[in-house]
Order: C-alpha cells, then structure tokens, then sequence
C-alpha cells in the first residue's frame, strides 16, 4: 500500500515537474513490430513451417534529430517478445502466415525502484496471404511474392500501473494495421546458396478506442543470403524505416515518428533438413527522427528456432 | 472482422487443390546417360516405377541414388524401375558423378526443366512413386534414411495389387 501511494506520488511529481517532463521523450516503439518476424520466402505446397523467435530490443538511445545525446536521466527501457508464427502453402502459389506475439515492456527511470514500469500481456497478431506468382527452385532463379494482411489487436492495451500505462509500454496497439507487403529474390546459382533479397512492407494504422493512432509505418529492406555447406548459412541487411508521427484524435504527436536505417546481420544453423536455429541482431547505422528528443533503438538481438515439414 | 476471417480461410479452402496424390504421371522420354538408350516413361506402364530427381550439388540426393541401386536389386526388375533425372545446368557435372559412383538404372539429363517442371519440381532431392497405371501415388521430399524402408512397403503394397 505504501510502495503504491510512493509510486503515485513520484508519478505525479514526474507529471507536475516541468523541468523532468521536458525529458518524457516519446519512446519510437510504435508497439512492437511484429511484422519483421515473417519469414519472406516462398514455400512449397503442402508445406508448413512454424517458428518461435525471441526478441530483446533495448531502447536507450536518446536521440535529437539525427544526433545522439547524452541521457542524464538514467533511463532504461526494454521490450522482451515471444513471437510464434506458422505459414501452410496451399499450393505452390498460395499460403497463409498467422503471427502471434506475448511482449513484455520495461522501463525505468532514475535510480530508485520508484521509478519503474513494465507491463506484459498478449501482443498483437498478423493474418498474412501471400501469393508467388514465381519462386526459385533448380529452373528458375528469380522469386517474387506479394502480400496482404491485417494486424489484429489481439493485444492488451489497456494495463494500468497506477495510471493507465502510455501506449508504446502497452503490449498491444488496440487497433487494426492494413498490411501490403512484397518481397523479390534472385539466385545467384542453381543451388540458390547465394541470394539476394528485398522486401518491402506498409502497415497503415487505425485509431484505437483510446483515440491514439500509431504512425503509418514502411520497412524496406535489402539484403544478401549465403548457405555454407548444409548446415551453416548467414545473411547481411540494411532496413530502413519511416514511420510517420502518432496521433491522438487526430492531432500529431511530438517527438514521435522519423526514419531509421538498421544493419540486420543474421547467422543460422540447420540442425536438420526440418529444424533449425538463428541469431539475429539489429544495429543502427543512421536515423532522422521527428521532434525535439526521442528515446529509440540501441540494439536489438533475437534467437530463432524453426520446424518445418 | 471474424466473418472476414472465416470467408479467407475458405476461400484457401476452396483455392488449394486435392493435395491426395493418385495424379497421371506427366510423361517424358529421353536418352540414358548410362547406355544412350531411348527411355520413355509410358513404356514402363504395368511396372511401379520410381521417378528421382536430383542434382550432383544437392548432397542428400548423394545418398539417394545409391540408396535407390539397393532397392532396385532388392526388389528386382521384373515389376519395379527406377529412373533418375539429372537436373544439373551442365549436364558433365551429373555425368562426371555417375563415373565415380555408377548406378545401373536409366538416368535422363533435363538442365532447361522440360521434365521437371510439369512435374512440380521445385526443392531437391524430390522423387515421386508411380503405379502400374502411371499415376502418382506419393511424392517424397527431401530425403531420410528412413524413406527407404517406407518406399520397400510402399512398393510392395503397389506390387500386389
């Protein structure tokens, strides 16, 4: 009871003290972007494919415009995601994805114990169908696939911790995403060890019944693929991101939205033809956010593991 | 939003085709690596046949073809026959592989996918059971060592019938 009235009170000093607000950069989350967990390759038909990827995304960077800045606010903010997804071909042109996610969020501030959050719950899910219309296999070296989803708000987004937590440490968004995605690759030989790829995916928002909507958001992405042997393999990419600024009833929010360019270097191990495991990073190389500061991505890194039969 | 979700899903439903094989075989002929013998698939109608394709870079396709010599010896040739389809770009590189490790089945080159891609080949290794009437009743992919004691009853189970 009394940590509870302490919490409050350090709360409402936060929201009172002007000179500490100035430090309540948004944080460029945008929920969690479930989306970058699908795999982009086409599969055969009859096939399914399910992984579990786990996700630590450190968000510590206090960044102004494209400059970094020292934080003096002793900050700490993190998501933890469990993301499971599964694909089925239906025929060597059609498949489903499904994603779904359990996230958790932390956040601290200061030194004392006063100054923590976190909030953890069901995140949001992706319904994905695909089409290929050509894929690679020993005569065809170029694959292109196409497709269009929904982003469900399965999610919690209404946890309080004294007060109603901020949406971007809500592990759901609370509303609907328009999801249009494409990707392209090209073998470099038959054997398809060598590839190279790209992707590109738009997710439009809607608002959520708290009348917040989070920015329209695109990720394009270009990257190399190699198979070392039948085991190893690894993979290079540079993504950028643009995410236009949050709103709330309509009104644009500061310090929210920008662009990011991120190098995605990846390594994985096929323990079989149908299990495998992957480490993945995410690093960022350059970044142009909106507003005055905001608090984004430092790294992230995720380890994945895949059956497929 | 779950009306729409119910009418996707049956949509895919109705869009996936009978994935039951039983499909007539696409047909093809060609030249054996091995002896330049015309072969033509219709011409083994009556026997079961077993349709590999493969490639001198695919490593579990490696193991197959000396997998399937075995079970052709085992099996005999009097109602089973196993043809190979090479898929290499350049053919020299399946025909240099059959030198150092010789199989005494038919094996056709198909580099462009003239064979292959009626077939639906579209990973290696991928081999495909025909019956005595020419049709598919089951398609393998990849390959395990324990496919061949599943494709030995398989195949005797065709053979009796």
């Amino acid at each position: 009871m009394i940590r509870r009235f302490l919490k409050a009170a350090l709360a409402g000093l936060l929201l009172l003290n002007p000179s500490l607000s100035a430090f309540a950069a948004t944080c460029s989350c945008a929920g969690v972007p479930v989306l970058i967990y699908l795999d982009t390759s086409a599969i055969e038909k009859g096939d399914f494919f399910a992984s579990y990827t786990a996700d630590d995304h450190q968000i510590n960077d206090l960044v102004s415009g494209s400059d970094e800045v020292p934080d003096e606010t002793g900050r700490d903010r993190s998501s933890f995601s469990q993301v499971l997804s599964a694909s089925y071909a239906f025929t060597d042109h059609w498949s489903v994805s499904a994603l779904a996610s359990y996230v958790k969020h932390e956040r601290k501030i200061g030194s004392s114990s006063f100054g923590e959050m976190s909030a953890a719950g069901i995140g949001d899910s992706v319904l994905l169908a695909r089409y290929s219309p050509f894929y690679i296999s020993p005569f065809s070296r170029h694959e292109l696939s196409l497709g269009l989803g929904l982003r469900i708000p399965t999610g919690e987004n209404d946890i309080v911790d004294v007060f109603l937590l901020s949406e971007d440490m809500q592990p759901g968004t609370g509303a609907v995403g328009k999801i249009g995605w494409a990707s392209y690759s090209y073998a470099f030989n038959q054997a398809a060890t060598l590839q190279t790829f790209t992707s590109v995916n738009y997710t439009h928002n809607e608002e959520n019944d708290r009348h917040y909507r989070f920015g329209h958001e695109m990720n394009f992405t270009v990257g190399l693929s190699q198979s070392l042997g039948s085991h190893f393999g690894y993979s290079a990419a540079l993504r950028y991101r643009s995410t236009e600024p949050d709103q709330r009833s309509g009104f644009e929010l500061p310090n929210s939205g920008g662009k990011w360019l991120d190098f995605i270097p990846a390594i994985r191990y096929a323990v079989t033809d149908s299990f495998g495991v992957a480490l993945s990073g995410r690093i960022p190389v350059a970044r142009d956010l909106d507003g005055i500061l905001q608090f984004t991505t430092s790294y992230s890194y995720a380890v994945t593991v895949s059956y497929g039969f | 939003m779950a009306s729409r979700l119910r009418d996707l899903i049956l949509l895919f439903i109705i869009l996936a085709p009978n994935a039951s094989a039983m499909e007539p075989a696409p047909d093809f002929a060609g030249q054996d690596l091995n002896s330049g013998v015309q072969v033509n698939l219709a011409s083994y109608r009556g026997k079961v046949v077993l349709v590999d394709f493969w490639a001198s870079w695919c490593p579990p396709c490696l193991e197959s073809l000396p997998a399937w010599e075995q079970l052709r010896n085992k099996i005999g040739t009097g109602s089973f026959e196993v043809i190979a389809i090479n898929v290499d770009e350049d053919t020299d590189d399946g025909i240099r592989f059959l030198r150092s490790r010789p199989v005494s089945y038919p094996v056709l080159a198909d580099p462009e996918g003239e064979i292959g891609k009626p077939w639906g080949v579209r990973s290696l290794p991928r081999y495909f059971l025909v019956d005595r009437e020419g049709r598919i009743v089951s398609t393998y992919k990849r390959f395990k060592p324990s496919d061949e004691a599943r494709l030995e009853q398989e195949i005797s189970t065709l053979l009796k019938q």
